[in-house]
This record gives structure tokens, sequence and C-alpha cells, in this order.
């Protein structure tokens, strides 16, 4: 046996995995070779210092935040899994002022992504003045490697009430067949979906694609008023075909 | 009930059939993760995504191709717990915040403030090095010497053979005796 060989059988020996004959041919080589029975010392003593100092034992976890988190990851589905009340109509009149507010903020967040990734200025050919550059410095054109991920984390979570009241929808309850959207935000959905699905399309074609999935489903939306416009229960039954909610949970994090 | 059943009414879609999955392997799928990423969080996350997994491809699921039912949620949560240290890597955020830091247990030492400081820079410096090896070392050797899994275990969970477990695992115990030199070298450690 080779000093190599022995190496790793000492690294099982360690750790109770060697058979009796492995065993042997390690003890074996050990005898005739002071170098490794030098090293088998130092190992068992790195054992024993890692032991030592164990990692603290597991904190206990929210094990019904968990759940509650898993019930959202797989509430896409019928409604029969849905473990917990449907949630309340996000567009019910109670939230309006609330969505209000939330619809000028996703204004604002669309005017720093356009700014930031989708329209940021060019420096002027053959501008030499202090302004160009600190526009170009301060507004990039390609964003940093993960400036855009934020972005999209957060359009996905703006975007999650209006596709669950859709997941969620039930002809005849309550809402009487119609699905409130603000239009106003959801053009800015729209837009800001565009510019996302632009950007990533080279970098995170999985991202890309759920994107390309939201655009559509969007467009649906946006087309409700039309002669040819889907109703809410066919948006639902297409958010659920493709999976969307479940694609949004896990994108989000990733 | 046996655990078949519950995979079998939840397959059919029975919730509740769910939930007492989820109830009879949380505890393990989280302890996992933790181990593995060290943060409550980024652990709970992993859990989530865990069973959320598991549920979407519990119609998958046959428990006839040999992997039971643990060992495959093993498996989905080591892969998701590598993608979540990935992600911690990418955000230059190392696994072991203020929070872990202030979740370490007190020394039987306290007495002795020397020691209580050489035990804490010795447990950073395991830390350091526990993060320096990649993210499927690291795996490994968290399955093996802390949740003390076999290698054939180990195998099984990570989808891998036997023989490259084994590479990983020397890989991983050569890395960290290499880190941990300084410290190995002292005495006070022999068993």
């Amino acid at each position: 046996m080779n000093c190599k060989k022995a190496l790793e059988l000492m690294v099982l020996d360690l750790y109770g995995e060697n058979g009796a004959a492995e065993k042997a041919r390690l003890e074996e080589h050990l005898r005739g070779c002071a170098a490794c029975a030098a090293e088998k010392a130092e190992m068992r003593r790195l054992f024993s210092l890692l032991d030592e100092h164990k990692p603290e034992d597991v904190p206990a976890a929210d094990w019904e935040k968990a759940w509650t988190g898993i019930q959202a990851g797989i509430s896409g589905k019928p409604a029969d899994w849905r473990l917990s009340p449907a949630p309340r109509p996000f567009f019910a009149p109670r939230w309006r002022w609330a969505f209000a507010g939330a619809t000028l903020v996703l204004v604002l967040a669309a005017g720093i992504v356009i700014g930031r990734f989708g329209f940021g200025p060019s420096p002027r050919p053959g501008g030499s003045g202090a302004q160009a550059t600190v526009a170009t410095a301060a507004m990039p054109t390609v964003p940093a490697p993960n400036g855009i991920r934020p972005a999209f984390a957060a359009h996905l979570e703006d975007l999650k009430p209006i596709l669950l009241d859709y997941a969620h929808y039930v002809p005849g309850e309550k809402t009487e067949g119609r699905v409130y959207v603000d239009e106003t935000a959801l053009r800015t959905l729209m837009l800001q979906n565009v510019l996302l699905k632009r950007k990533l399309a080279e970098r995170d074609p999985a991202a890309a694609d759920l994107l390309e999935d939201l655009d559509l489903i969007l467009k649906e939306i946006v087309d409700r008023g039309s002669n040819s416009a889907k109703s809410p229960a066919e948006i639902r039954d297409l958010i659920e075909k493709r999976d969307v909610l479940f694609k949004m949970e896990i994108l989000k994090k990733t | 009930m046996e655990e078949q059943a519950y995979i079998r009414r939840a397959q059919e879609g029975d919730p509740a059939a769910f939930r007492e999955l989820f109830d009879g392997h949380r505890q393990r799928v989280y302890g996992l993760a933790y181990r593995y990423l060290r943060n409550q969080t980024d652990a709970e996350d992993v859990l989530q995504e865990t069973f959320i997994k598991a549920y979407h491809g519990l119609a998958r699921y046959n428990p006839e191709k040999g992997l039971n039912f643990s060992a495959w949620l093993n498996r989905i949560c080591v892969n998701a717990s590598i993608d979540a240290m990935r992600r911690a890597k990418a955000r230059n955020v190392g696994p072991f915040g203020p929070e872990e830091a202030a979740a370490m247990p007190a020394t039987s030492h306290a007495s002795d403030p020397e020691r209580t400081a050489r035990n804490a820079e010795i447990r950073e410096k395991i830390d350091q090095a526990l993060t320096r090896l990649t993210p499927k070392q690291r795996m490994i050797f968290t399955l093996r010497h802390y949740q003390e899994f076999t290698t054939r275990e180990i195998a099984e969970t990570v989808a891998s053979s036997e023989g490259s477990v084994k590479k990983h695992l020397f890989r991983a115990v050569a890395a960290m005796r290499k880190q941990l030199r300084k410290y190995v070298q002292e005495d006070g450690y022999e068993l």
C-alpha cells in the first residue's frame, strides 16, 4: 500500500468505516512508515479539535411560520390543496388606499429600474466634461452582476398579490366575476416586466422564461376589457398551468 | 398510521397527510440545512423550499425505486442547501453572522477568560475553514462529521457514487487539516 492510499484509509478509519481487512492493511503500513504514523496522530488531533468545538445545537425553528411559507409556496395548486382559507381579495375596497400608495412606490421603482438598467445615458462621444463622466458612473448601462436580482425579487413580490387574486378566483363568489386591478399599476408592472426580461435574457434564462410567462399573463389581464379577452377563470387556469406561483417562489430566492 | 400510508394519501391530494409528513421530517430536514448553512434564517428557507419541492414532486416519488422518503427529502434538502450556500457566497454574506455567533454555547471554561478567548478563536477558525471548502466538499464533510451519515448514506443522499463521496471527503479533511494545522499541532487535543 502506498502512502496516498494509507491517508485515505486513515480518514475512513477515524470514521469507523474500515472493514477488518482494510484496518489490518493500514496497521501494517503504519508499522513500517513513520511519516504516515505521524500523519495519523495529527489527523486524530484534528478530529479531537473539531469534536471539542462542535457547532452549537440547532436552534428551534418556527414550525408554523415555515408551514405558512410552504402553504404559500404551493398555493398556486387547486383549491382542495389550499390548507388555509383563501386570502382576502387584495383589491377589496379597504385595500384601495394602500394600493394607491403602493402604486406610487411602483412608479418610482420603475423609474429607478429604467434609470439604472435600461436607459442610462451613454457618455457623449468626445465629451470631456466632468458632467458626462459623473452621469456614466452613477447610472451604469450594464448593472453589477448581482445588482438586478433585488429588482427582480421586488418585482415578483409586487406581482404576487395580483396573481394570487386570480389564482384563487372562484366564479360568482363575492367579486361577481370581476377582479379589480388598478390600470396604472398594471401598466407599470408590465413595463417593469419587459425591462427585467430584457436584462435577464442572457444572464438567467430561467428568470427570463418566468418573466415571459408573466408577460403573457399581464397582457391577458390588461386586455380584459376587449372582446377577445380571457375570463378571470381562464387567466387563473393559465397561472396554474404554467406553475407561475411556484416558479416565482423558487426564483425569487435564487 | 404508517408513513407509506401518509405518502399515498398525500399523493392522492390529502393535505392533512402532507402536514403529517412535514411534522415527521421537519426537524431532521431543518437540522441538516442548519448544520450545513449555520444560519437559522437560511435553514428555515431551505426547509420551506424542500417541502414545496417535495409537494410538487410527490406525484413522481416512487419508493419502489429504492429511495426511501427520508433519503428522498434529504436529497432535495441537500441540493437546496448547496444552492443557498452558493447564493450566500454570491451575496458575499458569511454563513456565520452575529445571530449565529450569539447562539454559540457558553463555554465550560467561563472562569478562565484566556481559555474562553482561545476557544472562541478556534471556533472561528473552524468556521472559516468550513467556509473555504467547496459547497460539495462542505456538504459531504458536514454530513459525515456532524450528521454522522456513512459514506454510503451520503452517496445516496447526494446522488453520487461512494467513490466520489470518499474523494470529496478526503479532500475536505485535507483542507480542514491544512487550515487548522496551527491549532492541531499545539498540545492539548490528543485523544
